[in-house]
């Protein structure tokens, strides 16, 4: 290892410390903004750090708009969605479990014979799952929304389980099938001379080898079903059918602007991606690299 | 069960939702787009059709090509100073022996982590005229001496919404470039430094040219995603002020879900804007995936 000179180290450094800084100015503005009140806002428009704190912005939040506390007692209008925090958490968790569950099923059975048989049908299924990739999600939600409508399925949940599925399924096979590429076959073509089926081989032998795989793509897919906001936005409209993001969504343009309660519904909103982030990176790390480049 | 007969039912469940979220709605998109379709025909559900009228009023529409030459300038700033920031933040939090760069590359996944559509309201409060935070920062610093609107001002709107795309976007770029460094046999670089070759000629001579292929395929990614931004747009500027961030996606959308809600021509306008990401995605698979290897 090369020594690098005092400069050269300073240099890196500060370096560091900007890209730091450029991090975690939004994650300390919606930290900040959401512990603070309207008034302290408003009160002085200069000062950084606010001189004191409160916790009425979530109070208000996690009371669906029953307890009011100090900073909102004399406010008579507060955004309706507000009131709908607990059904929008229930319904994106719903969704985006289930989404990661069906995702990682159909995404696994996919890419495993993807990576194990070299039928034509097949590379030309592994490019469409590399073109589908690409389709913007508004050039779908306009036709699904018209077959939803038709089918009377818009304001329910499993239509968007079901879309974002769909939406999610090439890149999660783009994920896993490198993966499986990497496992011996040599294990699961033992376990067919000793009489398993195809299937039971892959579920009991394969499978389990995969799970760092599985991880991976798993979160990755959790986190996209988490932040998804076209296709809840345009196929549930409904304030009980409503997901997180599409209750963030619907406070942009809002009569009044609540700056705080704002920040502190989208702190409330990204801490469980945040927290999945900080724990799982490493399989993060790899499934995004994985699904960029291995073919 | 024959292996051919196992692949198929395997296949199975992908194929359906392919078909019936992919396929079928691309399908019926283009059906969209070439008939009049208004809240009234999806009342009724009878679609008239009108042979290529909405692509010719999306194409004579100014704000369709306002929005497109916004997705241009989006598009190039966004993506070319995240290769440009990647490269260098990868090369950053590569340094052994820097302790700092150990606590960058600990936080630099945290952007991904942050729903766009709340990274676009953090930014608003940011950007806010009166009670922002970028203000607030520059005006204590000293930097600034009056209140900038960022978002609100035709001539930095633009540029205010790149921020925070880049700002979300960026993670998944520098983790890209960081593996391929990784890659790069260290061999190299201690024969270069026996040559005596300089810190940046090692950089020009080795680092970049073996990181060519993990930028074309961050630059043919990112383009494509860039071209349809939307969340940070709605939660922003929705398009203004005026329509100086009117963007492709954007339009489609206020289009159909707008009054007067006219879907043929959404749908148009989407197809333009899928046509122009497809030819993307086929260079990438021909030429870029595949190639790659870490």
């Amino acid at each position: 290892m090369r020594t690098k000179s005092i400069s050269t180290r300073m240099l890196l450094h500060a370096a560091n410390l900007m890209v730091i800084f450029f991090i975690l100015l939004p994650l300390a503005a919606v930290f900040i903004g959401s512990i603070q009140s309207e008034k302290a806002l408003q009160a002085d428009t200069r000062r950084v750090l606010p001189l004191e704190f409160t916790l009425d912005n979530f109070t208000v939040i996690l009371s669906k708009g029953q307890q009011r506390g100090h900073i909102f007692e004399q406010i008579t209008y507060l955004p309706d969605n507000i009131k709908n925090f607990y059904a929008a958490c229930a319904n994106s968790a719903i969704i985006a479990v289930s989404v990661t569950f069906l995702t990682l099923l159909f995404g696994s059975f996919s890419a495993y014979t993807i990576s194990r048989q070299r039928y034509k049908w097949m590379l030309f299924l592994l490019q469409a799952n590399i073109v589908a990739r690409f389709v913007p999600a508004i050039v779908l939600m306009i036709p699904l929304y018209v077959v939803m409508r038709s089918l009377g399925q818009l304001n329910s949940l499993q239509g968007v389980i079901f879309a974002e599925t769909g939406f999610l399924l090439p890149y999660a096979i783009l994920i896993l099938a490198p993966y499986f590429d990497t496992i011996p076959t040599e294990l699961e073509e033992a376990a067919r001379i000793d009489g398993c089926t195809r299937f039971a081989a892959f579920i009991k032998i394969v499978l389990p080898l995969a799970t760092p795989a599985l991880a991976a793509c798993g979160v990755i897919v959790f986190i996209i079903s988490w932040h998804e906001l076209l296709i809840p936005l345009i196929l549930n409209a409904r304030p009980d059918f409503m997901t997180l993001p599409v209750v963030i969504a619907s406070l942009v343009g809002d009569v009044h602007v609540f700056f705080n309660l704002m920040m502190a519904i989208c702190l409330l909103a990204l801490a469980p991606t945040v927290i999945l982030v900080v724990l799982l990176q490493k399989y993060i790390v790899e499934g995004l690299a994985a699904g960029a480049v291995k073919g | 069960m024959p292996a051919s007969r196992f692949a198929l039912f395997m296949n199975l469940p992908t194929l359906v939702f392919l078909a019936l979220v992919l396929a079928y709605p691309v399908a019926y998109a283009g059906y969209l787009s070439v008939h009049r379709v208004g809240l009234a025909q999806l009342r009724r559900g009878v679609f008239a059709f009108s042979g290529w009228e909405n692509y010719g009023r999306v194409l004579t529409d100014p704000l369709f090509w306002t929005a497109i030459k916004n997705t241009l300038i989006f598009t190039a700033v966004t993506v070319g100073s995240e290769i440009v920031l990647a490269v260098m933040i990868a090369l950053l939090i590569n340094q052994a022996g820097i302790w700092t760069s150990r606590v960058t590359r600990f936080l630099i996944l945290l952007p991904y982590a942050v729903p766009p559509i709340a990274n676009g309201l953090i930014w608003t409060f940011i950007y806010s005229f009166q009670f922002g935070f970028l203000n607030r920062i520059l005006l204590s610093t000293g930097l600034i001496h009056e209140r900038i609107n960022w978002a609100g001002v035709p001539d930095t709107a633009l540029y205010a919404v790149a921020v925070p795309y880049v700002w979300r976007t960026l993670p998944f770029a520098i983790i890209l470039v960081h593996a391929a460094l990784q890659g790069i046999p260290r061999e190299l670089y201690e024969q270069a430094a026996i040559d005596g070759a300089s810190a940046w000629h090692r950089f020009w001579h080795i680092t970049l040219p073996m990181l060519r292929q993990i930028l074309a395929v961050i630059l043919v990614l990112r383009t494509a995603f860039a071209f349809a931004v939307f969340e940070e747009i709605l939660a922003i500027t929705q398009g203004g002020p005026g329509d100086a961030t009117w963007v492709a996606a954007w339009y489609s959308y206020k289009i159909t879900f707008a009054p007067p809600n006219n879907f043929g021509m959404g749908s148009a306008s989407a197809y333009i804007l899928a046509f122009m990401i497809i030819v993307m995605a086929i260079f990438y698979m021909r030429v870029v995936y595949r190639r790659v290897t870490l």
